[in-house]
């Protein structure tokens, strides 16, 4: 089954999903599932929902808990005090301080003290401008600055996403603290019914959580290695004691999407007593041997995306493209609202 | 109750959700409030804090919008963390008096139904999350007598909390062994603005909202740990009945 092919690989347009799964499949964990054996390479074509099957007893899951806020929007521009442009989009690229967000805004030559103005309430003052990114101090900060951020609710949509799809499916089940710009969406494909089903199983869940940044730059002069891509993360003592415990009863530790590995993979050598939080810019690689995560449940990535780099420290590079050589002819789908890889 | 639960109320400004505001700030809760109409909402907020809740974080809401919805439970995850128990109070009658169901506009059926009993399913649902992740919460959904029978005169409100009632069950269902609890109440009829829309020639004693509050206390407490899926009748209430010690 296993015969080495190419080593890299080209996603049909056809294989990206352009809809929610609830929407074309009745069931948001109905999508297909390919489960991947990290050492003999073999995978067998299967559902989510049969997830519980594949798990055992004792095993544990960690979910990044957060959510997805608005992150698009469009503002006018301010140069001088008078209006430069008008209606121009703006994407939040990441929060670095309080009120203190990185931006991104296409094909604009901003300036130190323009203006962006948001709403009526809301405006922010360019303080850097650091290719590509644009650094902005809004006006508001904490609840008040969600409160107007939400006001004018749009998620980040790709190309590929052809409707305007509520904020709503931009989130999963489980998502309670807001701060992501894009979906965490390895878990999207969890409904609470199987959550349940797992729990009455004895697979244990945790959470964390890790708030996502802008993954695409929207200008392909532009990729972010994760080397200098910094995230922040908070992992509760309870979620460490979990996977410490987990592994000292001989479970198996399963990350549910690439930020919970680079969560955990980061404070692995920290003491799990206490709460930990920080910024990670780990680059998890075919050299990294890991020591918290056993598992992973991921979708399925584009060829040049470094989410693949971080795939090889969990099985040999070239059985996981030859998965992916099955995983386009048998149909699969990629991105957020696609089909899920569990790599055991 | 413990001290600085986090509390939310629907239709916060005022009749039974202002004096349930209130009744939770006396104990020391970290409320979250909402309804549609800032001004009154404000002022129960300055009250609350003026005796005694140790934040509140009053939001100008519509509790059967969506995104309304979304905007003012993030609101309270980035403010307070977590959510101890939400109290689903907002409703609306409708047309005043209410028409026989005969004479009722299919909009009317259905901004009633979207108000009563979608709102409160789209506000569970975005709330439970929160609360199955650490194993405890408790929900309150505010229902009637005329939830349980149907009385000619109550047209679509009293259908909406027939639905109401039947969600609290399944809900209840669906979380059993979780930690969570989900139950209702019958505040019974009111001296409350809402009561006069519904019956505008009344001419028989009505309670205060103030004097129902006990049994939603209760029901946010750990005394009712083990209580899921019931119905009570606020004025049948009694701490001692329901749990010795169970108000403080």
């Amino acid at each position: 089954m296993n015969t080495l092919r190419a080593t890299s690989f080209v996603v049909p347009e056809s294989l990206n999903a352009s809809s929610p799964p609830e929407i074309r499949l009745g069931r948001r964990d109905y999508v297909k599932m390919m489960m991947l054996d990290r050492v003999t390479g073999n995978f067998i074509n299967t559902r989510f929902d049969k997830l519980p099957d594949f798990l055992q007893e004792g095993d544990l899951l960690v979910l990044n808990n957060s959510r997805t806020i608005p992150a698009v929007f469009h503002v006018n521009v301010l140069r001088n005090g008078l209006v430069w442009k008008k209606n121009k989009e703006v994407r939040l690229a990441r929060c670095i301080a309080k009120n203190v967000w990185q931006v991104l805004i296409p094909d604009l030559q901003l300036r130190k003290e323009d203006v962006l103005l948001f709403s009526e309430g809301l405006r922010a003052r360019v303080n850097a401008v650091e290719e590509p990114f644009t650094v902005v101090e809004f006006s508001l900060c904490g609840t008040q600055l969600f409160n107007e951020l939400y006001t004018m609710v749009e998620p980040v949509r790709y190309e590929y996403i052809h409707e305007p799809w509520e904020l709503d499916y931009y989130q999963t089940v489980y998502a309670t603290v807001p701060g992501s710009v894009e979906m965490p969406s390895a878990g999207r494909a969890f409904s609470w019914e199987l959550l349940q089903t797992l729990r009455k199983r004895g697979i244990k869940t945790a959470y964390l959580q890790l708030h996502t940044g802008l993954s695409y730059l929207l200008d392909d002069r532009w990729h972010q290695h994760p080397s200098s891509n910094k995230e922040r993360y908070e992992i509760p003592a309870t979620t460490l004691a979990a996977t410490k415990q987990t592994k000292e009863n001989g479970g198996r530790v399963i990350a549910v999407g690439t930020t919970v590995v680079r969560a955990l993979e980061s404070v692995a050598a920290l003491p799990d007593s206490k709460n930990h939080s920080g910024w990670t810019d780990l680059y998890i690689n075919d050299n990294t041997a890991l020591r918290t995560v056993d598992g992973l449940i991921t979708g399925f990535h584009e060829p040049e995306a470094s989410h693949l780099d971080m795939l090889s420290a969990f099985i040999d590079r070239e059985q996981l493209i030859t998965a992916y050589h099955q995983a386009i002819d048998s149909g699969y789908l990629w991105h957020e609202f696609g089909d899920i890889n569990l790599i055991l | 109750m413990k001290k600085e639960q986090v509390v939310i109320i629907t239709g916060a400004s005022r009749g039974l959700g202002k004096a349930l505001t209130l009744a939770f700030a006396k104990q020391g809760a970290k409320l979250a409030i909402c309804s549609r109409g800032q001004k009154d909402l404000v002022a129960v907020r300055k009250e609350a804090l003026k005796i005694g809740a140790a934040d509140v974080l009053a939001v100008n809401a519509d509790a059967s919008n969506a995104r309304d919805i979304d905007r003012f439970i993030s609101l309270i995850e980035l403010s307070f963390g977590h959510i101890d128990v939400l109290i689903n109070n907002a409703s609306t009658v409708g047309t005043s008096p209410i028409p026989y169901l005969l004479d009722t506009t299919e909009k009317d059926f259905q901004d009633i139904i979207n108000i009563n009993t979608t709102g409160p399913f789209l506000m569970t649902k975005r709330v439970l999350p929160g609360m199955l992740q650490k194993g405890i919460g408790s929900i309150i959904n505010v229902t009637s007598e005329a939830g349980k029978t149907g009385y000619a005169g109550w047209g679509v409100y009293g259908i909406s909390k027939f639905a109401l009632e039947g969600m609290t069950e399944t809900w209840a269902d669906e979380v059993n062994d979780t930690g969570i609890r989900i139950n209702m109440v019958d505040p019974g009829e009111m001296d409350t603005e809402m009561h006069a829309l519904a019956v505008p020639e009344c001419d028989y004693e009505l309670a205060l909202p103030e004097e129902v509050v006990d049994v939603f206390l209760y029901l946010a407490s750990d005394d009712s740990k083990m209580i899921n899926g019931q119905r009570f009748e606020a004025r049948e209430f009694t701490p001692v009945s329901a749990s010795k010690g169970a108000i403080q």
